[in-house]
């Protein structure tokens, strides 16, 4: 026996709900749909056309099923829709051409041909793109799903809450975020393509890098993007989240763990490769000064994390208090 | 966007309340699913079957309908009737109603 067409409509309409409730809603359908059909036939209808009629006015299954279900249906609703538009055309509009310049300077670096150069630089430029919208698009469902509350029906808002003037402004702040972006992607970049990128080379012309091998050989230098990279996250969490102290002391955290690894490769000397040094000729003292200098480094961007979370904490965190 | 359609679409913007408060005040009295259809529809509430279904499952869910399997015919078919929460849903809806009605009044009746 094929099934009727009202056993494809609640199929088509039951599949889409949990499983749970699938029995019975179906249940209930069937009924009511028999009833209609009745209704119909009773009134001198003929029952195929009775049962046509009656699938038809009650619409697209993918419609009733919407009904029943009691999620959200969107993935981003409006609450963060400008936000999230905003934020995937300036990355894009920043991000892909820095991949694009990066990937091809690296080539070009490395000698490669032009058609090399330019096929590597599209076919990176759309990976970079699809990453970017993939999890650009997948923090912001979190944010929507994820219970966070929501900046347009915040019940316990008040006008205390508005940006006092002496704050920057969101604008500004977006600006600073987006190019910490940019620094943060190049930065990155940069670092695990400087082996074979370094316009430096040894006596065999093969490139010499200007970072110690000892960080790839101890994956030190993966550990040490993936904190840049996690830190960048924490800066878009700062920005489209209310602040609240367990969240700012994990990005504190974050923020402090990269300086001190920044100050520790920098202390033990791990951090120029002593083969590029000696192939530029730099005196030893040089090399001591780099180090010393990346400790430094470490040493301002521990002081500013820690400055930042200070001058966070008494503007939003006194008054979210 | 035509004429026709912005009309509906503000109608619909303006009855979609008013069916809850329908559904409340006519299932006092226990109803299934097309029968309140058609009970709607004679009452000069128009509904279409793919918002009333579900919607009753939603009032259901927020305690304001109860709902029991009748099966002593040969088609079983879900019961729905208010309950006593649904019954307080339906005497503050209906206050509001009439404040609004009386507020349109008042409206109109400075105008003319």
């Amino acid at each position: 026996m094929t099934a009727t067409l009202t056993d494809r409509y609640v199929t088509a309409t039951v599949t889409r709900l949990p499983e749970a409730r699938r029995a019975d809603i179906e249940r209930e359908l069937r009924a009511s749909i028999a009833d209609a059909v009745d209704r119909r036939v009773d009134a001198g209808e003929d029952a195929t056309a009775a049962e046509y009629a009656v699938l038809r006015d009650l619409g697209d299954p993918a419609r009733l099923a919407a009904g029943y279900a009691d999620s959200p249906q969107h993935l981003i609703g409006p609450a963060y829709f400008l936000d999230y538009t905003r934020l995937l055309k300036t990355l894009a509009a920043i991000v892909l051409p820095a991949v694009a310049g990066a990937v091809a300077l690296a080539q070009v670096l490395g000698g490669a041909k032009v058609g090399t150069i330019i096929g590597t630089s599209i076919s990176s430029v759309i990976t970079t793109a699809m990453h970017l919208f993939f999890w650009v698009t997948i923090g912001f469902v979190a944010i929507e799903r994820g219970g966070v509350r929501n900046p347009l029906t915040g019940q316990d808002w008040t006008p205390d809450a508005l940006p006092d003037g002496t704050a920057p402004s969101r604008r500004a702040r977006f600006g600073e975020l987006i190019a910490t972006t940019a620094l943060s992607v190049v930065f990155v970049v940069a670092l695990l393509i400087s082996p074979y990128a370094s316009p430096v080379r040894d006596a065999a012309g093969d490139p010499v890098g200007p970072l110690d091998p000892w960080l790839w050989d101890t994956g030190a230098v993966y550990a040490f993007a993936a904190l840049v990279l996690i830190g960048l996250v924490t800066r878009y969490l700062r920005f489209y989240l209310r602040w609240q102290l367990s969240r700012a002391l994990v990005i504190l955290l974050v923020d402090l763990a990269g300086a001190a690894a920044l100050i520790a490769a920098g202390a033990t000397s791990h951090l120029l490769n002593p083969a590029f040094a000696e192939a530029l000729g730099w005196a030893p003292v040089a090399v001591e000064w780099t180090h010393r200098g990346m400790m430094i480094a470490g040493v301002i961007v521990a002081i500013t994390s820690l400055v930042e979370a200070y001058t966070d904490y008494r503007r939003r965190g006194v008054t979210a208090a | 966007m035509s004429g026709d359609e912005l009309l509906s679409n503000h109608l619909q913007e303006l009855r979609r309340g008013t069916v809850v408060l329908a559904c409340l005040l006519i299932l006092r009295q226990p109803n299934y699913g097309y029968a309140l259809l058609e009970d709607l529809d004679r009452n000069g509430f128009a509904v279409d079957a793919n918002t009333l279904y579900p919607l009753l499952r939603r009032l259901e869910k927020q305690g304001l309908l109860v709902s029991d399997w009748n099966t002593d015919e040969a088609r079983p078919r879900k019961f729905y009737r208010t309950s006593p929460e649904g019954d307080a849903m339906a005497g503050a809806l209906t206050r509001d109603w009439d404040s609004l009605d009386q507020a349109f009044r008042a409206l109109k009746g400075q105008q003319s």
